[in-house]
């Protein structure tokens, strides 16, 4: 089994790199860690990066995860191949564009791109906000399946991810005491669904969703509540049409051997239990 | 009375609660299903006219009032000596005051009641033994109302107003924006604040809520129902109070609240500058309220 550690980084090409670092920076409030020729690296909490746009096609996103080390990265990889996947296994240039020291890549059931890395670097520095968000880290990802049943399998069955709720038959799935890291989304291909980041408080996700309606942000879901995690959401748009969620309050699971996935239904007071409508 | 209680009795603050808020109303029909069906409140069921309704344990907390001229507030005071004391002290000041009549303090559910007017000219009940109610409260619909929380006051002499709180009253000052002033009567942050304007009257009527939750899903059951939202949600960071204030009926402002703050018993009133994010630190702006928007007060 692939045990995923924590989640690492999200990856995005994108064609306008100025647009990306200043929606960054001055929308979502991260740091901007390292900068390179065509990429640019952002900061979220003590990780010298969590996302990373580079110039390219707003179609390229890939989900990094942590694992343990390198052995475990190749059992992994050798893994994956047994079951048809094709595995790549990261150059020492590619390591470099991602700090980390090792990696591979694949695609998940629907198409996802998905690295398993081992050792994503830390900063020595304490992350130091660009706005006053409130951001307390990378938190999780929302990933598009075009079959949820098919995708919670691979998920829990080749990996070590564990069910915390459902909605319909869609998977909320943790990889530790975090309610998710990892929501399934339908939708009709690959691709990453929303990005989330924590906030410290209640008040972070009002504040945000004044000042980012002030700035013309289109909000497309709440402030809301999930009633599955209990966290206050505010879900909206940046470059490349992607979705950023701010939340505050995700549950944690504590009773790991006792825990059963509770079933929601498949309707809109399972998503926002304050009555937000989501629209997009 | 011993002279231990006397002295307890005055540093006591002799208002004991905010009772009810009685408005006058034109339409009764339409203002009646607005308390029931989007406040939530229950209807006591009688025959009585003017209706009323209850938020909490109390008999009612808000009264619509077809005879009233105009709304007024109903204060319970301590006990007798204390109302006898007031009611001096405000003829003293020069301001009006008169006994209510029988039938008056019937249909407030009273035992006795002064009648009073401040500066600005607000009518304010001051009540003894308003009336509770045996059954519990059971709410229209599921708004998560905890009770009758606290008013805004319109004010056109802030100074006289605050003599006729503080120093006759006995209410105490708890913090400022620009010249509102919030004013406390228990260990809540604030029952009653002061907004400088040029007329009297409500500017609103704001009713606890269990949650936050409560809170803002009472904000979407508004903007489904195109209910407009004035102000909110947001927060007081004087209060530390979560609102969201929304047209009622005839003109009339209501707010739901969760999160009001208590003070320390040495607390010193804080001065905040007369901005909109003294009213609202998360950034909600108001629309439609002339003593909340501070760009227009200066």
């Amino acid at each position: 089994m692939i045990e995923l550690k924590d989640l690492s980084y999200v990856r995005f090409g994108t064609s306008d790199l100025k647009d990306a670092e200043s929606f960054a920076t001055k929308c979502l409030g991260l740091q901007v860690g390292d900068q390179a020729d065509k990429a640019i690296y952002l900061r979220s909490d003590d990780r010298a990066h969590t996302l990373c746009y580079f110039e390219g096609n707003p179609t390229e996103q890939t989900v990094g995860f942590e694992v343990e080390d390198e052995t475990k990265l190749n059992a992994a990889a050798a893994t994956l191949d047994q079951l048809g996947h094709t595995v790549h296994a990261g150059t020492p240039t590619e390591c470099g564009l991602r700090k980390v020291k090792a990696f591979i890549g694949f695609k998940d059931p629907t198409g996802n791109q998905i690295e398993l890395v081992v050792g994503p670097e830390r900063s020595g520095k304490r992350y130091f906000a660009s706005r006053d968000a409130g951001i307390t880290g990378f938190s999780h990802v929302g990933l598009s399946t075009t079959d949820p049943v098919r995708d919670e399998r691979f998920w829990t069955q080749v990996c070590n991810a564990r069910v915390s709720d459902r909605i319909g038959d869609v998977a909320l799935m943790r990889v530790n005491a975090i309610h998710h890291t990892i929501a399934l989304a339908p939708g009709p291909g690959p691709g990453v669904h929303h990005v989330n980041h924590q906030v410290e408080s209640n008040d972070d996700v009002l504040r945000s969703f004044y000042y980012l309606s002030d700035q013309r942000v289109p909000i497309v879901f709440g402030p809301g509540r999930h009633p599955t995690s209990g966290a206050r959401f505010l879900y909206f748009r940046g470059p490349d049409g992607m979705v950023f969620e701010y939340s505050v309050g995700v549950d944690e699971i504590e009773d790991e051997e006792t825990h059963r996935p509770r079933s929601f239904g498949f309707e809109p007071s399972s998503l926002c239990m304050w009555g937000s409508k989501r629209n997009w | 009375m011993t002279s231990t209680n006397l002295s307890a009795a005055s540093v006591r603050c002799p208002l004991t609660q905010l009772c009810y808020v009685r408005l006058a109303i034109q339409t009764p029909q339409p203002a009646a299903a607005f308390a029931t069906d989007v406040l939530g409140l229950q209807h006591v069921p009688n025959n009585l006219q003017p209706f009323l309704y209850r938020s909490d344990q109390r008999y009612y907390t808000l009264c619509l009032a077809t005879s009233a001229e105009r709304s007024s507030i109903g204060i319970e005071i301590s006990d007798e000596p204390e109302l006898d004391r007031i009611a001096e002290a405000l003829i003293r000041d020069g301001f009006r005051a008169r006994e209510a009549t029988k039938d008056q303090c019937a249909q407030r559910f009273v035992r006795r009641a002064l009648i009073v007017e401040d500066a600005t000219g607000n009518e304010i009940d001051l009540v003894l033994r308003p009336a509770l109610s045996g059954r519990r409260y059971f709410p229209s619909r599921d708004a998560g109302v905890t009770g009758l929380q606290g008013v805004g006051l319109r004010s056109r002499a802030i100074k006289d107003d605050l003599k006729f709180w503080t120093a006759i009253l006995g209410a105490k000052v708890t913090d400022r924006v620009g010249e509102i002033t919030y004013l406390g009567i228990d260990q809540m942050h604030h029952r009653v604040v002061l907004h400088p304007s040029d007329k009297a009257g409500l500017v609103y009527v704001s009713f606890g809520v269990e949650s936050l939750d409560a809170l803002m899903q009472n904000n979407y059951f508004a903007e489904e129902r195109q209910i407009k939202v004035l102000h909110g949600p947001g927060r007081e960071p004087a209060s530390g109070q979560m609102f969201v204030r929304f047209a009622g009926p005839e003109g009339y402002v209501f707010s739901y609240g969760y999160g009001l703050g208590c003070v320390e018993p040495n607390h010193r009133p804080r001065q905040f500058t007369l901005e909109a994010s003294s009213l609202c630190e998360w950034g909600s702006q108001c629309t439609d309220i002339v003593e909340l928007q501070p760009a227009l007060a200066r």
